[in-house]
């Protein structure tokens, strides 16, 4: 009876056996669940979790678009640079370190040991500067002055086209001129790039990658031509070391299609640094409102003066009114609209009008008025036409409106014909209360040139990007005036050179026709002072006009105050460079 | 030292000759190939990732090569356009002695056969 007792207990040993079988198993299912839910339940969210950890995301800077001339050479791009920082816990001795990177990067030791004592866990040293400089100052060696690449925008024509390209900031930001018009099209598509790096930051090869290309700007084909832009900004330099002027501004326009072949202006700046000599631009608050740094040919607005003359006589030869030989009797060289306006010769009251020089009463022709500039005889021919078809023609040449260039906020100018105004039209019809920009003169003689058909003027002539190269629209054309008209007109402009105010503006081997526009500026109590604008729009070859040339310069000293004595010569030094540069055979005409 | 014909293990009194499947010795040359074939397969997706990993660092070289060759032809068409600037050269012209002209001379050809004239004219022409 022992025995079968016995076989029902247990043995101890196998009880251990089956107490060790049953953790085991039970401590395999324990790591069969947690297998389970490691790598089937939450297989999903551990991966991802991964994969985060080893995934960096970099943003694809995209490179900004270029900007060329109309050769195809380059006036704005982009390249990389080294901009160079500083950790100031780390530099030891910071007065020898900023006298041993300063020299190197061209900057101030006192500014830069300021810097380098600063609180700060970074400071930048110098951003942006080229590769050997910066390979310079890291050849030092120097604990705690680093550097990390940068993109810089680099003008290589300097200042030539500076009035034409603008400029960015350091941040690549479009702030003036086609960099700023076409700011959004030329920064291009900022790009992605996602992959897996190890512990020492190095690219898995195999491992996880996600590229989004950056799409890079579009470059920008403009009209300029970049040997003309030169030669006008040196005859405009020129110009102001010889009339003692403030500013001078020259356009050049190509008759037939609009394109701005050159746009200058003096002073000069730099758009890569923003520099300028000008003095007004030290004291400016905002650096781009100063004078060299807006564009006046676009947003500068002034009164014309005699340039505008071209359009009260081309109004009345269109209407009918007059013929170029039409004659006026008894032409004064005073007038009065106003009683008692002229009472005294030094008098500049409403209503009173002189012609520059005193001359005799006599009979004028409309040639005659229109080669000597007479103020008064310019007036009597508007009377003919009246106010109301003045404002038209004046409206219809584009004056009072945009020219829609693409250039950044461009000036539509001003007409003053308040109502009850009594001599408005009369001082409009001479180039007074009226305003305009140099562009909307030179736009209007243009559309003298291309017979009587206004063009709108353009720098951009088209835009390459990775899709190729795509034409720029919106040139509109519109008939002012008729061919027969504006054929008449070519010929009073030629006369004005042969025979009248502008023989400074004759080019040998050329006949060349235009006007001089000499204007009273107006002082702070808005009376007009002695001070002048002069100004000079022609175009050559007379008789199939290619290029227009606008010149305008503000406050020459006494000696050059005239259209004639100081822009005159600058349109010839300018016109006679566009003729070459465009090929023009020469019509033989000798001055 | 395979098994003995089976005609004399038939011709023995106590022993008789059962039909049946013939029992084949197990052989190892299948399990061998697959084990070859396993190593091989083995050795070549070890081969093909390291080629393949070589292939990703080639590229990220050759991607590297690209980026240093196009910087360094921007800087080079950056020196070209700094060199071709005419604020540069005309002073340099300049100093050679060289200036734009004043006058343009133009070349007069006259294709009628009998005159194949070249005659020099300043400052005016016609082309025909």
């Amino acid at each position: 009876m022992a025995a079968p007792k016995a076989a029902r207990r247990l043995q101890p040993s196998k009880v251990r056996v089956a107490v060790i079988g049953l953790a085991v198993v039970a401590a395999w299912m324990g790591m069969g669940y947690r297998l389970f839910q490691i790598q089937v339940v939450q297989a999903a969210d551990l991966a991802e979790q991964g994969l985060n950890q080893r995934l960096v995301s970099r943003d694809l800077a995209p490179q900004r678009g270029k900007i060329f001339d109309r050769n195809g050479e380059l006036l704005a791009m982009t390249v990389q640079a080294q901009s160079i920082y500083a950790v100031p816990s780390q530099v030891e001795e910071p007065l020898w370190v900023a006298q041993q990177i300063g020299g190197p990067l061209g900057a101030d030791t006192d500014v830069l040991y300021q810097r380098l004592i600063s609180d700060r866990e970074f400071v930048y040293i110098k951003r942006q500067v080229e590769d050997v400089v910066a390979d310079e100052v890291l050849g030092l060696e120097i604990r705690g002055v680093y550097s990390h690449p940068e993109p810089t925008r680099i003008y290589p024509a300097g200042a030539v086209a500076s009035h034409v390209t603008g400029f960015v900031n350091i941040d690549g930001d479009g702030q003036e001129g086609l960099e700023l018009v076409y700011d959004e099209e030329l920064r291009g598509t900022p790009g992605k790039a996602e992959f897996e790096r190890d512990l020492q930051g190095r690219v898995i090869p195999q491992g996880y990658s996600r590229i989004v290309p950056a799409i890079p700007g579009v470059d920008l084909n403009t009209t300029i031509d970049l040997p003309l832009q030169y030669q006008a900004q040196q005859a405009c330099v020129l110009a102001l070391e010889q009339t003692g002027a403030i500013s001078c501004w020259v356009v050049v326009l190509a008759v037939e299609t609009g394109e701005v072949l050159a746009m200058v202006g003096a002073p000069i700046f730099d758009p890569q640094t923003r520099q300028t000599q000008d003095p007004s631009c030290e004291q400016a608050e905002d650096p781009v409102a100063c004078r060299a740094f807006s564009n006046f040919i676009v947003r500068g607005i002034y009164e014309p003066g005699s340039t505008q003359k071209l359009i009260t006589v081309a109004a009345a030869l269109e209407e009918g009114e007059v013929s170029i030989g039409t004659v006026f009797p008894e032409v004064p060289d005073e007038l009065e609209l106003r009683d008692d306006a002229c009472r005294f010769a030094d008098d500049e009251l409403y209503g009173c009008y002189r012609d520059f020089e005193n001359h005799a009463t006599e009979d004028m022709s409309v040639a005659q008025i229109f080669t000597r500039s007479s103020n008064i005889g310019t007036i009597k021919i508007a009377e003919t036409l009246g106010q109301d078809r003045l404002i038209q023609y004046i409206e219809a040449f584009g004056l009072g409106s945009k020219t829609g260039i693409d250039y950044t906020a461009e000036a539509p100018g001003i007409l003053n014909f308040e109502a009850g105004c009594e001599t408005c039209w009369a001082s409009a019809a001479i180039g007074y209360s009226v305003a305009v920009t140099p562009l909307q003169m030179a736009a209007a003689y243009a559309a003298i040139g291309n017979d009587g058909i206004w063009t709108t003027p353009h720098i951009v002539s088209s835009k390459t990007d990775v899709d190729g190269e795509t034409q720029v629209a919106g040139m509109q054309t519109r008939r002012v005036v008729s061919s027969g008209t504006a054929l008449l007109m070519r010929e009073l402009l030629a006369l004005v050179v042969e025979k009248g105010t502008g023989a400074a503006a004759a080019i040998d081997g050329y006949r060349v026709g235009g006007k001089t526009g000499t204007a009273n500026k107006l002082g702070d109590d808005g009376r007009y002072t002695e001070t002048t604008r002069a100004s000079f729009v022609g175009m050559a070859p007379i008789n199939d006009p290619k290029v227009v040339v606008a010149v305008l310069i503000d406050a020459p000293s006494f000696d050059y105050r005239t259209g004639g004595l100081s822009a005159a010569p600058v349109f010839a030094a300018v016109m006679k460079q566009a003729l070459h540069r465009l090929g023009v055979t020469p019509d033989g005409h000798q001055r | 030292m395979t098994a003995r014909p089976v005609r004399r293990l038939a011709e023995q009194d106590n022993l008789r000759l059962l039909k049946g499947r013939r029992l084949r010795r197990p052989t190892l040359a299948p399990w061998m190939l697959m084990v070859l074939i396993g190593v091989v397969a083995f050795l070549g997706l070890g081969f093909a990732r390291t080629s393949l990993d070589r292939s990703a660092f080639d590229l990220a070289e050759l991607s590297k090569a690209i980026s240093e060759e196009t910087a360094t032809n921007r800087q080079m068409n950056l020196e070209i356009a700094r060199l071709v600037n005419p604020a540069r050269i005309s002073p340099l012209a300049e100093e050679l002695g060289l200036v734009i002209p004043d006058t343009t001379k133009q070349l007069l050809v006259d294709l009628t056969p009998e005159i194949p004239v070249v005659a020099g004219a300043e400052g005016e022409g016609n082309n025909q």
